[in-house]
């Protein structure tokens, strides 16, 4: 296992998971959400050559109102 | 909807779009999603802001507000509402894209957080390197003419300054920077954001040559949104239509209108 931080709260998922994988991991179901990896975005097609190290910080953001 | 409303502006062209209302409007702080659905429908919105915030583990994504903004049809303007740095506004702008399927976005980059100034530094960074990836800039930025000047430098073609602080509902601060960035930039799209609190702040802007306002709490934290959406997208209709007739010159001393040729009882008692 190793240590991430998901939106701010740190959490563990196993280790060796690429993007795609850590999402499920985490039960984020669904689309309509944006990902950043350590402050920078991971695009939809690139989640699956992004691997998830110890330690890195995802932001995992959905639409909400906005001004 | 619109040709329902009556609207009577021209049609004008922002981000590559036309469109005819010119009322911008934010999606927040309103007492229930109904009661945005509602107030956006009746301002004549055709341009909402959205925004990007964490997402909980086990919701599904494409929650129900952005089903009702979609199901508007209208154009979303995400923000990067929170960033205090360029890197973290691009970031933002870059999932934004990729969530709203837009390349619009609002460029907010606060530079303080007791009255949520945009960083000018910051923001001008930002838009230069987010115009290279493709993204149509709206940036939030002061009334300042020389920061204005920097981000035209950069390629922006739409500006938009503020009119007070951000939710102050106090209007038009300095109208004599407005009307100086107005005449400085004349083809650059202008938009008063921020610190609107009542219809005739609208008109105000309008008055001044401004293309559109955005504005958010003035509609969704009246007592009747609904209403003061209505309000709203008629003090800006009328505030164009006084721009575009061309207002009247101030003048120093008063000036009769009657004439007063054959004013009854002149001189009768020198």
């Amino acid at each position: 296992m190793i240590e991430v931080i998901v939106n701010g709260t740190r959490t563990t998922i196993p280790n060796g998971l690429n993007i795609k994988e850590a999402i499920q991991a985490l039960d984020y179901k669904g689309k309509g959400f944006a990902v950043a990896r350590n402050g920078t975005f991971v695009a939809v097609a690139t989640y699956e050559k992004t691997m998830v190290r110890d330690n890195d910080s995802l932001e995992i953001l959905a639409p909400v109102q906005g001004g | 909807m619109n040709d329902e409303l009556g609207m009577r502006n021209e049609e004008w062209e922002i981000g590559g779009k036309r469109l005819s209302s010119r009322l911008l409007i934010g999606s927040a702080l309103y007492p229930s999603p109904a009661n945005m659905e509602e107030a956006i429908k009746i301002a004549g919105a055709q341009i909402v802001t959205v925004s990007l915030r964490r997402q909980a583990a086990g919701e599904g994504g494409g929650n129900a507000f952005w089903e009702i903004i979609r199901s508007l049809g209208i154009e979303v303007l995400p923000n990067t509402a929170g960033s205090h740095s360029s890197k973290e506004a691009i970031t933002t702008a870059q999932m934004a894209r990729e969530v709203f399927g837009t390349n619009w976005i609002k460029l907010e980059v606060i530079g303080d957080q007791y009255n949520l100034q945009p960083d000018p530094f910051e923001t001008v960074k930002a838009a230069e390197i987010l115009i290279k990836e493709g993204f149509e800039v709206f940036p939030y930025t002061t009334d300042d003419l020389v920061v204005a000047k920097r981000l035209a430098e950069v390629g922006c073609k739409i500006i938009m300054p503020w009119g007070s602080m951000i939710g102050s509902g106090k209007g038009l601060m300095n109208p004599d920077n407005l009307l100086a960035i107005r005449k400085q930039f004349p083809d650059l799209q202008l938009i008063v954001d921020a610190g609107i609190g009542k219809p005739s702040h609208a008109t105000q802007a309008m008055e001044l040559g401004y293309d559109g306002v955005l504005l958010n709490s003035a509609i969704a934290l009246a007592q009747d949104p609904v209403k003061m959406a209505d309000a709203f997208r008629l003090a800006v209709e009328a505030g164009r239509l006084g721009y575009e007739a061309g207002v009247m010159q101030e003048r120093e001393f008063a000036s009769p209108s009657t004439p007063t040729v054959g004013t009854p009882f002149w001189h009768q008692f020198d």
